[in-house]
């Protein structure tokens, strides 16, 4: 999903910043909540079949 | 069995207390709502038996003047219910609810025969499913044999099954029930021209006997509710008794003498019939005829009522609608800021006067999808059946099993986001950093969003900064008008708010604050005015990935974060 709307510049990378293979890991994401996703339409259906074939996104997209 | 082998025939039914509809694709996949033998879209859910025979819809509706005993109107939420929830009173004007075996059923002259019988809820819906499907099956020139119906988001499981073994009885497999407002929202994204883009929608279904509120975030096509709000106090017929009370009192005022109409059973049901249309007629126009022959003590009455005398004598049930429309929006702990749209549903929709009110409870970045505030909005009425019958041909060639399988919570009830992830940018004072939203809050997991973002002015080496933020409301007070202060002061409130209040409002956006970060990853050498593409994908246990390389370069870096 790339969007072609405008962006602000990402920034200069600071000149004592260093990192094993460039990528850091600093903290986790939050905890989730469990909703009910709607099972409606064709996105929720690719959805659904993911979930039930237990696939992901790259696999989904060969 | 050989069942399986002849295909389905699959449409979509809004089946409402009010009016039903029926809808179907056509091969170019476009969802239609099927007008009946009558000619109507909009099918009033009524029946009603003249000696012997059934009548449906505007037919039935008219007998609510001379027959009202054998005519059943307004029964949908009855279903599958016990007789102590209900609340009858829609049913005061047409046959009564009574309580029989545990269930709910009508007393009624259905046969040739002098004696009444006592039909069951589930036949009564069993009957009207079968005219509403066999209207279909004209239309399409086959049987249609299964269904996709819309609920509203309260329909209850046992009123689900209810009304599924109901169809059944018709010879209808209702293939799955959708929420209505969700319908709502698939009939608007099903557009050709719609694209699909992260936001929360309100939709608003203004019915004729309750009004039911829905806020869904919509993510990359997949809805997801969080909150809803239900009303029976503000509604389509609300708005109907305030026109009875107002030709009442016309009627009354014209013929000092007669008896009010209103006292009078069949002088009430014209009153209400003619009401109602005049009601849709100031929907279009900007005044309306009221004509009723023999209204009351045998007296003609016909008269004029303009929209902005509508508006004012229905300005407290207008009122009561963008109420319910701001609580449910509180509910979701939202700020009318971050809805998008409001999607309005529902006959009582085509009103300009609830669409205008509602664009103007909420900021202007809300676009309110009425056919008095856009072009391009759809017909509330039929956006549920189309909804419906875009999702019946969705799943009309899946087996049973696999359709039922699919809706289970199993597969439905899935992890959310609770924060907004993206990565910090550069503002234009260089000095701040600015969030750039990658993967918005209540998204389901697993999900994978990818951007693209330029490079400062030489390029070089630059920081993906992956953070979580939070979506905060930034209030900025009214600039200090510089003319007169002291004046000003002691008069007091009064005049600040008498003169133009649009100038003495404070400002309210929507800005970022982030307050996590997730994790930092460099991207090196990029070349002058290159760009770089981040892509994060968030597993079902919230681990996360970040992958991100100049566009056209080759390799790029990648890492993991741990899950939850
Ligand atoms: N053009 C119009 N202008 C104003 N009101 C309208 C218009 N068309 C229909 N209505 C009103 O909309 C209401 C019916 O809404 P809808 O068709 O959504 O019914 P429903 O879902 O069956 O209602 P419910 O279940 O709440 O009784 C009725 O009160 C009707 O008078
Ligand atoms: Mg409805």
């Amino acid at each position: 999903m790339a969007t072609g709307v405008k962006e602000l510049p990402l920034p200069v990378l600071p000149d004592s910043w260093t990192a094993e293979k460039d990528f850091k890991a600093i903290g986790t994401l939050s905890d989730p909540v469990q909703r009910n996703i709607e099972p409606v339409g064709p996105h929720f259906l690719a959805h659904a079949r993911r979930k039930r074939h237990k696939r992901t996104f790259s696999e989904d997209d060969r | 069995m050989s069942e399986e082998e002849s295909p389905r025939v699959a449409i979509g039914i809004s089946f409402g207390n009010s009016y039903s509809s029926i809808a179907h694709t056509t091969p170019e996949g476009k969802a239609e709502v099927i007008a009946n033998e009558e000619g109507d879209r909009q099918i009033p859910s009524i029946l009603s038996y003249v000696e012997g025979e059934e009548f449906q819809g505007t037919q039935a509706k008219a007998q609510l003047v001379r027959n009202s005993k054998n005519t059943v109107a307004y029964f949908r939420d009855f279903i599958g219910q016990n007789f102590k929830s209900i609340d009858p009173t829609p049913c005061h004007q047409s046959a009564h609810p009574i309580e029989h075996e545990n269930t709910i059923a009508f007393k009624i002259k259905d046969t040739e025969a002098e004696e009444e019988n006592i039909v069951s809820i589930s036949e009564i819906t069993t009957r009207h499913i079968k005219k509403l499907v066999a209207s279909a099956s004209d239309f399409l020139g086959k049987p249609v044999t299964a269904a996709v119906v819309t609920v509203p988001t309260n329909f209850s499981d046992v009123q689900k099954h209810a009304l599924k073994q109901a169809a059944e009885a018709a010879g209808v497999e209702i293939l799955q029930f959708i929420a209505e407002p969700v319908a709502a929202v698939l009939a608007y994204d099903a557009r050709s021209t719609a694209e699909i883009k992260d936001k929360v929608i309100v939709v608003a279904d203004l019915g004729g006997t309750r009004s039911d509120v829905a806020v869904i975030a919509s993510r990359g096509g997949m809805y997801s509710i969080l909150a809803t709000a239900h009303d029976y106090d503000f509604s389509g017929s609300h708005l109907d008794t305030v026109l009875v009370d107002h030709f009442a009192k016309e009627f009354l005022k014209k013929h000092k003498s007669a008896s009010d109409p209103r006292l009078n059973a069949r002088s009430l049901a014209k009153l209400k019939l003619e009401s109602e249309a005049v009601k849709k007629a100031l929907s279009l126009g900007a005044s309306a005829n009221f004509s009723v022959e023999s209204l009351s003590d045998g007296l003609d009455f016909t008269a004029t009522v303009n929209r902005s005398r509508y508006d004012l004598l229905a300005s407290k049930v207008f009122a009561g609608f963008t109420r319910l429309v701001l609580g449910a929006v509180g509910k979701a702990d939202l700020d009318p800021l971050d809805i998008a749209e409001i999607v309005l549903a529902g006959g009582t929709s085509h009103t300009p006067k609830i669409a205008t009110a509602l664009q103007n409870a909420f900021p202007e970045s809300t676009s309110v999808l009425a056919p008095a505030t856009s072009v391009t909005a759809l017909n509330p009425s039929e956006l549920a059946a189309r909804g419906a019958a875009i999702q019946a041909s969705l799943v009309a060639e899946f087996e049973t099993e696999d359709v039922e399988q699919s809706t289970h919570p199993v597969v439905t009830v899935t992890p959310h986001l609770a924060t907004a992830i993206g990565v910090l940018c550069l503002s234009s004072n260089e000095s701040q950093a600015r969030f750039s939203l990658l993967v918005d809050r209540a998204t389901p997991v697993p999900v994978r969003r990818t951007k693209v973002f330029p490079t400062p002015r030489e390029g070089g080496d630059v920081l993906v900064r992956l953070v979580e933020a939070v979506a905060e409301i930034k209030i900025t007070a009214p600039a200090p008008r510089t003319k007169n202060r002291d004046e000003q002061d002691v008069d007091g409130e009064e005049e600040s708010e008498s003169e133009e209040s649009e100038e003495e409002e404070e400002h309210r956006e929507l800005v970022w604050r982030p307050t996590k970060t997730i994790a930092e990853a460099a991207v090196r050498g990029v070349k002058k005015g290159g760009r770089v593409e981040v892509q994060v994908n968030v597993g079902a246990g919230l681990e996360c990935s970040l992958l991100v390389r100049e566009v056209g370069g080759k390799g790029g870096v990648r890492g993991e974060v741990r899950g939850r």
